[in-house]
């Protein structure tokens, strides 16, 4: 699979010189797609005419000799959870099966602005409510690293996608892990950036206080090309960040990283956690070491208390979000009724899945009069101290490190008859997303049965380049083959 | 943590979601595992935790009082299920 | 026994603001079905708010022309429910940190003097509006209002009757108006009313079981729905069914002039309200409040004593005018182009607003400029027109706008003055009354209004009766 495979970086570079035409790397991925799609499942609706208008755009930029974006001709296909203007955009929900945005989420426009070609959407957990993208309303997406097992999830379309070599960038979104674990099943980098640092403008909410969107991609080069893409200041989102950013990750890779302070908290090593992963992650703390890296051993005393705080809080948001679904101004409509409530209610029951239901209920109920003081609001106090003893972290480390996932790339249907279980695969994952700092996956080794094992760098709030430079370092260091 | 299959009905009421007498009882199993679950942080002293405080340099997030106009307002309802002119038109709503 | 009423209002006010307020679309009102709508408003997934500074700007404005404290952080909450005119299904609103807290009106009714407290004001967003088809089975939705911003005002139970009500929503209305905060049109809803009544017997402490009536478009429909639930909620205490008065919404039916129950649906009611988590908070500094209470516009109650101070108007004279801002402009406007106070006062107060009742209009809709009612006055002070005259062309300046001259020449009011042309009227009408003018003679002096009555009847009502008197007793 690996033969093919060209990165993002060297796709614009090679346009831009006129190596080749952003119509030639449009057709050639389209055709992957078609021959490899079948089997994996990672997308949801394939965009092939307007990707080849896109492309032709750009090639004629170029040979009129007009400047082009960074991400010149580059094929990137999106988590069907952002809206694109005329696209179907679905969240695989057979509540949205028909919805036809008619606007585009600001990191499409982005993208756009970037020369970017948009070449399709890709499978989710239904609004991203998963960790297995089993959830899906319309198809499972298989691991291409092993089609008997999930890719992981919300984004497992996405991470597929880049795995399978179909695109070599896509974007997810990430409420409590649903870019890095699938990164980590799947053995592609995945990173969330920090809160508010790109826009959630047309992201379709699920927790509106946790969500991010950020890149997938097979080096850590491409997530930080795509990166200096996405981000942004946006008027037209409230919660995003007001300050200065970071213009260039892609300058800044290659320096070393000697003397990086790391913490590796001992909460993240206890029960529950792989054998084969722990090694794993044991051997990349001593590649850590060698490049110049100082590594201890640290507490993080709220980490392990994270998950209920996190489904509360995620679910009294997503609850409330996911209320405008009522059949009314757009999306599925029940056919029998006798009135308007019903005609809500019915719409309701039987367009959202299983999972979703179950997490609109839970919210409703964490949020409902009695009970706000004894869940909703006390999971926000935890959330605070948490925050607080990240702070403290990160006054004395750099970096914080550990394992992404608990658990290897588990068997389809193996998990989703026990909601908690599943849960518990998010465990390290829902604290960065509750505190809203940034952190990446990294593939890091593999098991026994050649399964991907995911590394998760933390860094602190918009302290992406410090992740980026660590995590190439390592990625250059370890020339992981998968 | 007790949880009784009435509060979770009266729950799906307030969501206007639809469950069968098995979803119920179901559901009522996975809150009290769920809700157990988060009473882990009881041990936490919480109770001192201001949550209105705001950091000090924070500022207001607002726009300016400027009009704009969404032009394209047959895709603006492209996915409505009937209209009439340019009303949304919905099965009869009784008040 | 006698009983005490209890009365406290919930007022809803559209701010004056060019855009909605968490979109950019316009908040004009009566534009076509959903012409005012974008992705935002209409809760398009993946849409979010961002808050309009002016309507922060306008509800600190009402906070400081109302006496409240100003909550220098405050946040939106979301307000949780299901109903198709509400797009995301949550109302954008404040909860439990609202904008302003804590202030009071006061004022004189019925030989008591009110201080109505205000517990708080806060902003919100309002909902769209929906059409109900008489012979068809569907309803129709236009979400045009939907993101218009409001402040609800919130008063404690601090009114007595009706009537206070009344002149509190009055005083409320030209404070907002005069603030330029909402244009306040109550007929097009830009100012609504809820109201919370409850009766106890005079002397017990705690309030009765109290109960909200809502779909309150007027004044005057204020006070008569305040004074038959007033009435149906004493009767049934007289008649021992105290029991019967739940608390309960009740919706007010003008056309059947009562209080009918609004079906509750056997709903559960639970807002579940929790943080916006896609706005931040509120943030206003000490130094805006000041800035924004310095720069508030002259007050009706400051306005009213000027009036008084300056134009020497009676109390009662002064707060019919400032309790209209418009009115009170044109009549100011008025005096500016030259008018005498008491002659711009006199027609304001008394053909203009007559006018105005008899058609049912307000004050936005006085097309007549005030340089033609100074020039109106001048022409009765200078005996061109009679003051019978004068308030025809009155009228009809208010029907067409039209200058006075011009509709005096239309109509052919103008007095005869000239001397000249009067005494050879008077010459005539002496000529040809020889019986009269004897009888005049002879002392019966009753005659003299006889003949000046014969002056007018020749002159076709336009001879200025002041010189006919004066030319007939010279002849005489
Ligand atoms: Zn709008």
């Amino acid at each position: 699979m690996q033969s093919d495979y060209m990165s993002a970086w060297d796709i614009s570079k090679g346009i831009a010189e006129k190596k080749f035409s952003a119509v030639e790397i449009v057709e050639s991925h389209i055709k992957r797609i078609k021959e490899r799609d079948g089997e994996i499942g990672a997308f949801l609706t394939l965009c092939e005419d307007e990707a080849l208008a896109q492309a032709r755009e750009v090639d004629e930029k170029i040979s009129g000799g007009r400047p082009v974006g960074r991400l010149a001709g580059v094929p990137a296909a999106i988590k069907d959870n952002m809206c694109t203007d005329g696209i179907r955009t679905t969240c695989a929900s057979k509540m949205l099966e028909d919805f036809i945005p008619p606007y585009n989420a600001t990191v499409v426009e982005r993208l756009l602005d970037e020369d970017a070609v948009i070449i399709g959407k890709t499978n989710m957990d239904e609004f991203a409510m998963g960790s297995s993208t089993e959830n899906s309303a319309f198809r499972i997406t298989k691991n291409p690293r092993d089609i008997t097992r999930v890719p992981g999830g919300s984004s497992g379309g996405s991470a597929a996608a880049v795995a399978a070599d179909m695109v070599p960038v896509t974007l997810g979104s990430d409420t409590g892990g649903s870019i890095r674990q699938p990164a980590a099943f799947c053995g592609v980098v995945g990173l969330k950036p920090t809160y508010g640092l790109v826009s959630r403008y047309g992201l379709i909410a699920f927790g509106s206080s946790l969500d991010q969107i950020g890149p997938f991609s097979k080096t850590v080069l491409d997530s930080a090309l795509m990166l200096e893409a996405i981000q942004g200041k946006d008027e037209r989102d409230s919660t995003s960040y007001r300050g200065e950013y970071q213009k260039s990750y892609t300058d800044s890779l290659g320096k070393d990283i000697k003397g990086m302070r790391i913490a590796v908290p001992k909460e993240f090593f206890m029960d529950g956690l792989d054998d084969e992963i722990a090694a794993s992650v044991q051997e990349s703390i001593k590649c850590f070491e060698g490049l110049g890296a100082k590594v201890d051993e640290i507490s993080l005393p709220a980490a392990g208390d994270g998950l209920s705080a996190y489904y509360i809080i995620s679910s009294a948001e997503a609850s409330s979000n996911l209320a405008r679904y009522d059949g009314i101004r757009y999306g599925y409509r029940a056919k029998d009724y006798t009135n308007i409530d019903e005609l809500m209610e019915m719409s309701r029951s039987e367009a959202f899945g299983t999972e979703v239901k179950r997490r609109i209920m839970l919210g409703t109920y964490a949020l409902s009069s009695g009970y706000y003081d004894e869940y909703y609001n006390r999971a926000q106090k935890f959330r605070k101290v948490l925050k607080g003893q990240f702070e403290d972290v990160f006054r004395s480390y750099d970096l914080i490190l550990g394992p992404t996932s608990p658990v290897l790339p588990f068997k389809i249907g193996e998990r989703n008859s026990d909601p908690l279980q599943m849960y518990l695969a998010d465990v390290y994952t829902i604290i960065v997303n509750l505190v809203g700092v940034p952190a990446i996956s990294i593939p890091c080794g593999r098991s026994t049965e050649g399964l991907p094992v995911g590394l998760q760098l933390i860094g602190p709030h918009y302290g992406e380049l410090r992740i980026l430079q660590a995590a190439h370092a390592f990625e250059q260091e370890i020339k992981l083959e998968l | 943590m007790k949880i009784s299959r009435e509060d979770v009905a009266y729950i799906a009421k307030l969501a206007k979601l639809r469950f069968s007498d098995e979803e119920l009882d179901r559901l009522t199993r996975e809150f009290e595992t769920i809700l157990t679950h988060f009473h882990s942080i009881d041990r936490m002293d919480l109770e001192n935790v201001d949550l209105d405080k705001v950091p000090v340099d924070q500022q207001s997030v607002v726009r300016s009082d400027e009009k704009t106009v969404f032009e394209d307002k047959k895709k603006l309802f492209n996915n409505a299920k009937s209209m009439r002119e340019t009303y949304i038109q919905v099965p009869k709503i009784i008040e | 026994m006698n009983f005490e009423t209890v009365i406290g209002l919930e007022i809803h006010a559209e701010l004056y603001t060019k855009s909605k307020i968490f979109c950019g679309c316009s908040t004009k009102f009566a534009s076509k079905p959903n012409e005012n709508t974008c992705p935002v408003c209409i809760g398009l997934p993946g849409t979010l708010p961002v808050l309009n500074e002016e309507v922060v700007r306008l509800a600190v404005k009402a906070g400081t022309a109302l006496n409240c404290r100003i909550n220098n952080v405050n946040k939106l909450d979301r307000k949780n429910y299901f109903y198709p005119d509400l797009p995301k299904a949550y109302q954008i609103s404040q909860y439990d940190l609202p904008m302003c807290s804590g202030g009071h009106v006061e004022f004189e009714c019925e030989e008591r003097h009110v201080r109505v407290r205000i517990n708080r004001i806060h902003i919100e967003e309002d909902a769209g509006k929906l059409i109900h088809l008489e012979e068809e089975p569907f309803s129709l939705i236009d979400y045009n209002r939907t993101g218009i911003p409001l402040i609800e005002i919130v008063s404690e139970p601090d009114i007595r009757s009706p009537l206070e009500a009344v002149t509190y929503l009055r005083i409320l209305k030209s404070i907002l108006e005069y603030g330029e905060i909402s244009d306040c049109r109550m007929e097009q809803g830009s100012l609504r009313c809820d109201a919370n009544i409850s009766v106890r017997p005079v002397g017990q402490k705690e309030y009765g079981t109290k109960v909200e009536l809502k779909n309150i478009n007027s004044f005057r429909e204020l006070q008569k729905a305040l004074e038959k639930e007033e009435k149906r909620q004493i009767e049934l205490y007289r008649f021992g069914e105290g029991h019967k008065i739940v608390q309960e919404t009740r919706r007010w039916d003008s056309g059947k002039g009562r209080t009918v129950p609004m079906r509750s649906k056997g709903e559960a009611h639970d807002y579940r309200y929790f943080p916006e988590p896609d706005l931040m908070p509120v943030i206003i500094k000490e130094s805006t409040v000041d800035e924004i209470r310095g720069s508030l516009p002259e007050m009706p109650y400051e306005k009213a004593a000027r009036f008084v101070e300056e134009y020497r108007l009676g109390e009662g004279e002064a707060e019919i005018l400032v309790g209209d801002k418009k009115l009170s402009e044109f009549f100011e406007s008025t005096i500016r182009e030259g008018a005498s106070p008491k002659a711009a006062a006199n027609w304001v107060l008394g053909e203009l607003l007559r006018i105005m009742n008899e058609a049912d209009l307000s004050s936005a809709d006085i097309t007549m400029k005030p340089a033609y009612l100074h020039r109106l006055i001048s022409l009765v002070e200078s005996g061109t027109i009679s003051n019978t005259a004068a308030k025809e062309v009155f009228k009809e300046m208010f029907e067409s706008g039209g200058t006075p001259e011009d509709i005096v020449e239309k109509k052919g009011l103008s007095q005869i003055s000239s001397k000249k042309d009067l005494e050879i009227l008077v010459k005539k009408v002496l000529e040809d009354n020889p019986k009269s003018v004897e009888d005049y003679r002879n002392g019966k002096t009753q005659a003299a209004g006889y003949l000046v009555g014969q002056v007018m009847k020749a002159s076709q009502g336009k001879a200025n009766p002041q010189m006919v008197r004066d030319l007939l007793m010279r002849e005489l």
